[in-house]
């Protein structure tokens, strides 16, 4: 499942869950990219929530999570970000953070 | 082929300098050319116009002496006296251009005859000397060769600084004379961004190249020759999220690698930055130097202030110099020095290049010295800064290190040089310092490494500057337009044979390129992309490089096809800030200018080139094999 969010719908969720948070850009090649394999990765994982979110639109959240770049992908569970991949990243390395959340 | 797509299939430099050989050898075994009627060939391996190559047979074995005159007097004249043979290949270095150059060829029986060899005016934008302090009594035979930290060229000026060699090839970083006589360089052929190159060359001063050796993490920065003629290179792994922080070892005949130095294993990568250090280049190894005495490796890691010591064997870390701040303690006791003796004059070096271990242990660099401190708050800018040759003397026993010689901080922002850049220890007292990455805004040092400076604005201008100092007196300086990555002071001729004849040859291999496993959705369009794009392919025996123009943000991938199989290669169009560029030679002017080079090894068959750029694929008409 993946669902674009904004900083104030970021407050709203529950955050014991284990779940992947990806700041992204409209401008950015790698982000465009990365978009696709995260729909590949829901088709395999589709139970498992990720989250997207505008960088450009949202800068307090990403300031408040330390978030410098695009594309940056957020591994949380229990509250806490257990892990995070900064830049273009393929399926097996996304996977595996997703499954150390598991 | 439509316009909006350029393609070039071309065969490797190797291939064509073969083919070239074979002609010319021909020619000669056709004519068999007397003595008095030479066969002369200008620029026989095609990329040296400053040479030629007179071919004669003779009845008996006899050594023949080649001159090349002066352009002003006959003190001028270079001579070389040949092994004795029947059938002669001279080769003729040092022409100078844009001149009716006369060669003399006598032979031992008193017989001689003088060519007059035409050369043509180099490329307008060749960089030029600006001054010269020198005298033919302390130069000798010795020209100056500097290597390029741009788009100029390998370049070598004589002692009134008249270029007398060139390549026309971008051929990079470090150079070297090999024990046979053979110089070593990086290859010109782009891999990855920002310089790294496909491997190694092995050439001889008329641009034959004899060997390159490729590697498939590619070559940066140094390169050493071992006593056994297997070379040290300075390379990493494509695979790992860091670059330039591994050492390989090169079996000279196969182009086998042999052993790996990985410091990862022994550094932490994320304590005692530089100015420049991030998460990626936390290391940025630019040079290397093996000491048979102590059988280790010294190695110079600009992004940590540091040059460490390994054990050649087992790769453990023995010592480190550099400024201990920010370094945790239990290192800094283990592995770091303190300073002794006239603690006035000492300073660490920082951003540092070409560590030498001297014949005695002492450790010479060039210490560039940019942002001169550890914390940002103390950073030094560049124009009330200096750079210098450094030469340390250290006890490894009471870990003590004393700073004994050093060149430049008293000549200030003239000298300095924020990137690159070597020294040389020629003997006691005598040494060379070689600043050639200055860069200047408006006469004063800039903030901006020089590969980086808008040439187009009058008020920039790139500098190389080359000391040679003995016993405290400055005997050499060379001053030259543009920004040289080393100098490399070197005779044009060798005792050892000047020119071997035969196919010269690839060894080692390139990586097999990383593809993207995830292709977007995309609809065919059976169209060539826009004429924007400016693709261009070029296509070599042993891999391509695909060129492009697309703003920021495209989605952009390049897929290969064929009826059974597909591969396809993501190219980042994102902006990309890079902290350290010792070579500009692949640096596009417009940032939105990529390119990407996929290696055809593991890729088997004809396939077609097409292009996805955001939601549509486009044709590009271009099919690309692998054998």
């Amino acid at each position: 499942m993946i669902t674009e969010i904004t900083e104030k719908e970021y407050g709203a969720l529950d955050h014991a869950a284990p779940k992947l948070i990806e700041f992204y850009s409209k401008t950015c090649g790698p982000c465009k990219m990365l978009s696709f394999v995260l729909k590949d990765i829901n088709k395999h994982k589709p139970d498992f929530p990720i989250y997207i979110i505008d960088f450009d639109e949202n800068r307090e959240l990403k300031e408040q999570l330390g978030v410098k770049g695009f594309p940056t992908m957020l591994f949380f569970k229990d509250g806490k970000e257990i892990s995070r991949l900064e830049g273009l990243k393929q399926k097996p390395a996304i996977i595996k953070a997703i499954d150390a959340l598991l | 082929m439509s316009n909006k797509i350029r393609f070039i299939s071309q065969d490797h430099l190797i291939t064509r300098q073969n083919q070239a050989e074979k002609e010319f050898l021909a020619a000669f075994a056709e004519k068999k050319p007397a003595f008095e009627q030479p066969l002369v060939v200008p620029n026989p391996y095609l990329i040296n116009p400053l040479c030629a190559l007179v071919m004669f047979s003779t009845k008996d074995a006899v050594a023949p002496t080649v001159t090349i005159h002066g352009k002003r007097y006959e003190r001028e004249n270079i001579s070389h006296t040949f092994k004795a043979a029947t059938d002669h290949f001279l080769p003729v270095l040092g022409l100078y251009e844009d001149f009716a150059n006369k060669v003399t060829v006598s032979l031992p029986d008193g017989r001689s005859i003088t060519l007059t060899i035409n050369t043509e005016k180099l490329p307008a934008d060749v960089c030029r000397c600006l001054n010269i302090q020198a005298s033919l009594d302390y130069l000798q035979d010795n020209i100056m060769f500097l290597t390029p930290a741009g788009k100029n060229l390998p370049t070598a000026y004589d002692y009134k600084g008249d270029i007398r060699w060139l390549l026309t090839e971008n051929t990079m970083f470090d150079i070297k004379r090999v024990a046979n006589g053979n110089i070593i360089t990086g290859s010109s052929r782009f891999c990855h961004m920002p310089y790294n190159a496909t491997g190694l060359i092995e050439i001889n001063l008329l641009g034959k190249i004899h060997k390159e050796f490729r590697l498939p993490g590619n070559y940066h920065h140094d390169h050493f020759e071992m006593e056994d003629g297997n070379l040290l290179a300075l390379t990493q792994d494509f695979t790992r999220e860091t670059v330039e922080d591994m050492c390989v070892l090169i079996d000279r005949n196969t182009g086998d690698i042999l052993k790996t130095w990985d410091y990862r294993k022994v550094l932490p990568m994320d304590v005692g930055g530089s100015g420049s250090q991030d998460a990626h280049d936390w290391f940025h190894n630019n040079a290397v130097w093996y000491d048979k005495k102590t059988n280790s490796l010294t190695l110079s890691g600009r992004h940590q202030d540091a040059v460490i010591n390994l054990d050649y064997e087992t790769g453990d870390l023995n010592w480190v110099i550099g400024d201990p701040e920010g370094w945790p303690k239990e290192l800094v006791d283990k592995y770091f020095f303190t300073p002794v003796g006239d603690l006035s004059k000492f300073d660490w070096q920082y951003e540092q290049h070409a560590c030498v271990v001297c014949p005695d242990g002492d450790i010479m660099c060039f210490d560039n010295g940019q942002y001169r401190a550890k914390v940002k708050e103390k950073y030094i800018k560049n124009q009330d800064n200096f750079s210098r040759g450094v030469r340390y003397r250290i006890d490894t026993d009471k870990m003590e290190i004393e700073q004994v010689w050093q060149y430049g901080k008293e000549r200030g922002q003239e000298f300095f040089s924020a990137y690159i850049c070597n020294v040389e220890y020629y003997a006691e007292g005598h040494y060379m310092i070689h600043s050639g990455g200055i860069g200047r805004e408006n006469g004063y040092a800039s903030d901006s490494l020089g590969a980086f400076l808008d040439m187009e604005d009058p008020k920039n201008e790139l500098r190389s500057i080359t000391v040679e100092e003995k016993d405290g007196v400055v005997l050499y300086e060379l001053e030259t337009e543009g920004n040289f990555y080393r100098a490399e002071k070197l005779p044009l001729y060798h005792d050892g044979d000047n020119l071997v004849l035969g196919d010269g040859a690839l060894l080692g291999s390139l990586e097999v390129t990383e593809e993207f496993d995830t292709v977007p959705d995309a609809e065919e369009v059976f169209e060539l992309p826009s004429s924007f794009h400016n693709i261009f392919i070029e296509e070599d025996e042993d891999r391509f490089v695909f060129h492009g123009k697309f703003e920021k943000g495209t989605l952009v991938m390049l897929c290969l096809e064929n009826e059974a199989e597909s591969h396809n290669y993501f190219i980042n169009t994102a902006a990309v800030i890079h902290l350290a560029m010792c070579s500009g030679a692949f640096l596009e002017k417009d940032d939105r200018d990529v390119k990407i080079h996929v290696s055809k090894k593991g890729l088997h068959g004809i396939f077609k080139i097409k292009l996805i750029i955001n939601e549509k694929k486009y044709q590009t008409g271009v099919t690309i094999c692998c054998p």
